[in-house]
């Protein structure tokens, strides 16, 4: 079920009064996790055998793996789990994909093969909670931490429903702890999280649903054709909104919807659009993404280690395969090239001046990003950096194209309209939808940057009261008066 | 402004008797307080303004009417094709005459051919089923003709059973609240009753009259009597008929073209028939120079009686029987309520004294 549905509404309010009954906290637990099952169950209800095969196995091999002392035998149990997790994510998410690829190649080395197109389902959050299970099982390997005890309480890391499907991606280190101790929100907790749901679902149903889905929709579904320069950025744009307002939504509601039942998840957005430079913005962007590939795969590979080239290479690598992990399609791979792109030329740079990155080894633990924590010149809201983040604004509207759009044709064709190379195509967009666009994006900017460097929580407990509450009304019936049906969320085909 | 002295009165209540607890308590209470207000202000200021409760005639609902086509053939009639069904099949006269249940599948602005299709291909239909014919929508294999009922086949296929929930309790408060009228008073309904005129050359849907168009829960959509006593409501849905007829320059099928979907059509029907399952073709009634355009457009003898030969299927023409041949439809294409009403008596005596068809409550006559 998704956050912004009427079932969800029903669902959550059954959650919060159980959680809130005198029942021991073993029996909280159990309520959680069937209530997870029955969250999942509610798209489709084979796919939770998939689930619990993931979570069976992993609790199994992960305790194998911590206590297991024969070097082979720890590398082989690795092995079963990488191919359990990755084989599954494999089949569902990139089947097609790779017989689609597979196909192409030998019928360009003349072999006449058509296979069957295969009919796959993608369970829904598959990517995100492979990667949860994942990290506990390299975490066991590398005896990072304690194997979870019970096999509640690791089902319950995995499954707990407000990430279940589209993140935050969390840690074991992160949310189990949680798990072992009774928890119940307190009046503070309660009420933030009723204000950060509040602020995902007019993120998702007002902002990106109701303004922007349509123009983004109407520009990408179209993309074949030429546009000119205003509807094609007006286009890009609406989805550079869009996507931002939908998974940043998503995620604001899951923290917003665990801090109601005493839990703390993950930050997983801090303003992105307001990043200066592009290892800021992935300190900003899918926040708990980027710290999971910089964590089990950047470094892995040696990180910043292994002296400049290895340097360049495994941050191409880290963002090709992060573009992958977004979908089964090569324009998704060419998205996370462009951002290994923009890393290498950002490191290109920072090389001739004086403002040092500082390198990951050295990042505070808790610090995300695939570079490092970010320089103090560039932390402050100078004019200087204000026009560093547009710029940065600029380009990453640019990797948007290829993110959206169905096939290379399309994308390029969408960057030709947006730097006018067809100023006389006929004009697309209404002017209500330019308008809508326009505001909304300038107002997000601008909002990115006047806030990134706090949280939202602070300014509102900075406010006074009776604004906070006149703010919230707004979103509540701008909620209601949007009356949008319950649309999925864009990151659960991922 | 009483609503401002209500929240300023609150305000000071909720100072005075929250100070120990948290600034955002007090904020959520302001919230809650000002939310209710305003929600029960608006509904009653909509009410007062001649809205009543209608349906968002969206996947969801038809997702719902579609999967009552599997009651038994004598309890029940499925009801596909256009806008013009909607109208004009009285659901209530329908189901008080004959005993039938009335399942209405039909899409505004649509070919009932990807319904047909569908209904067609699934083994488990084998009941009446009524085909309303118009011309210009059923003889056209456009894309944009079929998206709407191809999005609503997917939604009820891909449909899950969170969805099926929502849908009951979006359906509690549909049939309470008129302010939740999607159409006409929903954020972006609103936002585009106040658009600026466009650029030259961008193609803008016009809007349609405030009265035309409420959908009730069994998917029967009505003008409102404001709208029917109402010329300049009627012009307004005149003039999108017109500018639909001046863009939509699509010319009507002909040769190759029309027997390929003559055979579709044939195929599907063929399929439904052969399980026990009964169709008829219907035309339903249009007037003025809307049915001028539609006669000129799609000669009767061309396409009409061409369908019923080409598919060995029967069919009801308005045109044919005098006590349904000279209705007035308001803006040339839809009937009224009180003359659906007629209309659906018609339709039903006509399918059981000459066509056939028995109902619970209506034995076929011989």
């Amino acid at each position: 079920m998704v956050f912004n549905s009427l079932t969800f509404v029903a669902f959550f309010i059954v959650m919060l009064i159980l959680h809130n009954l005198p029942f021991s906290w073993k029996v909280k637990k159990i309520n959680l996790l069937l209530a997870s099952y029955v969250f999942y169950a509610a798209w489709n209800p084979p796919f939770i055998l998939l689930l619990w095969l993931s979570t069976v196995v992993d609790f199994f091999v992960g305790r194998a793996l911590y206590n297991q002392q024969n070097k082979h035998k720890r590398k082989l149990l690795l092995v079963v789990s990488l191919i359990g997790n990755l084989g599954m994510l494999c089949f569902f998410k990139y089947g097609g994909f790779i017989l689609e690829n597979f196909t192409s190649l030998v019928n360009l080395l003349g072999m006449d093969y058509h296979p069957a197109k295969p009919n796959i389902i993608l369970p829904a959050g598959i990517s995100f909670y492979t990667f949860t299970t994942l990290c506990y099982t390299i975490d066991m390997y590398k005896r990072k931490s304690e194997p979870v005890k019970s096999m509640l309480d690791f089902s319950l890391f995995v499954t707990f429903f407000p990430h279940l499907v589209a993140g935050p991606i969390v840690r074991p280190p992160q949310l189990v702890p949680q798990f072992e101790t009774p928890r119940k929100a307190t009046q503070q907790q309660l009420m933030n999280g009723l204000f950060l749901l509040s602020i995902g679902l007019f993120m998702k149903v007002v902002l990106a649903d109701s303004m922007l889905a349509a123009t983004a929709d109407s520009i990408f579904g179209s993309a074949r054709e030429p546009y000119g320069a205003l509807d094609a950025w007006t286009g890009v744009l609406a989805f550079s909104g869009q996507i931002f307002f939908d998974f940043a939504g998503y995620s604001t509601c899951a923290i917003g919807v665990a801090a109601c039942l005493g839990f703390v998840l993950p930050e997983n957005f801090l303003y992105p659009y307001g990043a200066i430079g592009f290892s800021d913005f992935w300190r900003r962007w899918h926040i708990t993404l980027s710290a999971w590939l910089r964590d089990y795969l950047y470094i892995p590979l040696g990180g910043n280690r292994k002296g400049k080239f290895r340097t360049y290479i495994n941050l191409m690598i880290t963002m090709l395969l992060g573009g992958l992990w977004h979908g089964a399609n090569w324009t998704f791979v060419v998205w996370g090239a462009l951002h290994g792109f923009y890393l290498w030329m950002e490191k290109i740079v920072q090389g001739f001046s004086r403002v040092k990155v500082i390198p990951i080894s050295a990042a505070p633990s808790g610090e995300v990003g695939v570079l490092g924590v970010l320089p103090a010149p560039l932390k402050t809201k100078t004019f200087r950096n204000f026009l560093l983040a547009m710029v940065t604004f600029f380009f990453i509207n640019v990797t948007w194209v290829f993110f959206r759009a169905p096939d290379f044709h399309s994308a390029w064709m969408l960057l030709k309209s947006m730097f006018n190379v067809y100023p006389k195509a006929t004009p697309s967009l209404a002017t209500l939808s330019i308008i809508k666009v326009g505001v909304i994006v300038v107002f997000m900017v601008a909002f990115h940057w006047l806030m990134r460097d706090t949280k939202v929580l602070s300014v509102a407990g900075k406010m006074p009261w009776w604004l906070v509450g006149l703010i919230w009304s707004v979103l509540i019936l701008l909620l209601v008066w949007s009356q949008e049906s319950s649309s999925s969320f864009i990151y659960f085909q991922f | 402004m009483p609503l401002i002295v209500y929240s300023l009165f609150f305000i000071s209540y909720i100072n005075t008797f929250t100070m120990q607890q948290n600034s955002l308590a007090k904020a959520g209470i302001l919230m809650l307080i000002l939310v209710t207000a305003s929600l029960v202000s608006w509904e009653l200021y909509v009410r007062s303004k001649g809205y009543d409760t209608s349906f968002d005639d969206g996947p969801p609902l038809w997702a719902n009417k579609r999967a009552q086509v599997y009651e038994p053939a004598d309890k029940s009639t499925v009801f596909i094709g256009s806008s013009r069904i909607k109208f004009d099949l009285d659901i209530p006269t329908w189901e008080g005459l004959t005993g039938d249940h009335a399942v209405q599948l039909a899409c505004v602005g649509s070919s009932p051919l990807p319904v047909l299709e569908d209904l067609a291909n699934d083994v488990r239909f084998k009941g009446k089923l009524v085909i309303d014919v118009t011309e210009i929508l059923f003889f056209s294999l456009a894309p944009p003709n079929l998206k709407n009922p191809k999005e609503n086949i997917k939604y009820y296929k891909e449909q899950t059973p969170a969805q099926k929930v929502s849908f009951q309790i979006n359906r509690l408060l549909e049939s309470k609240l008129a302010f939740l009228d999607k159409d006409r008073l929903s954020l972006n309904a609103m936002l585009d009753k106040v658009r600026p005129a466009s650029r030259k050359g961008v193609f803008v849907f016009p809007l349609f009259a405030d009265g035309f168009g409420r959908v009730k829960y069994d998917r029967q959509e009505y003008m409102t009597e404001a709208f029917v006593a109402d010329t300049n409501q009627q012009n307004i849905v005149r003039g999108v008929w017109k500018f639909l007829g001046e863009v939509g320059k699509e010319p009507p099928p002909t040769g190759g073209k029309l027997d390929t979907l003559f055979n579709m059509v044939k195929a599907n029907v063929d399929k439904i028939r052969a399980r026990g399952g009964k169709v008829i073709f219907v035309r339903t009634p249009s007037s003025g120079p809307f049915l001028a355009g539609e006669n000129m457009g799609f000669p009767r003898e061309k396409y009409w009686e061409q369908l019923l030969k080409a598919t060995g299927t029967p069919g009801i023409h308005f045109a044919d029987y005098p006590v349904i041949d000279h209705f007035q439809c308001p803006e040339f294409s839809h009937l009224s309520m009180p003359d659906a009403v007629i209309f659906t008596k018609e339709f039903i005596r006509i399918l059981a004294q000459e066509k056939g068809w028995s109902f619970a409550k209506m034995p076929a006559v011989k």
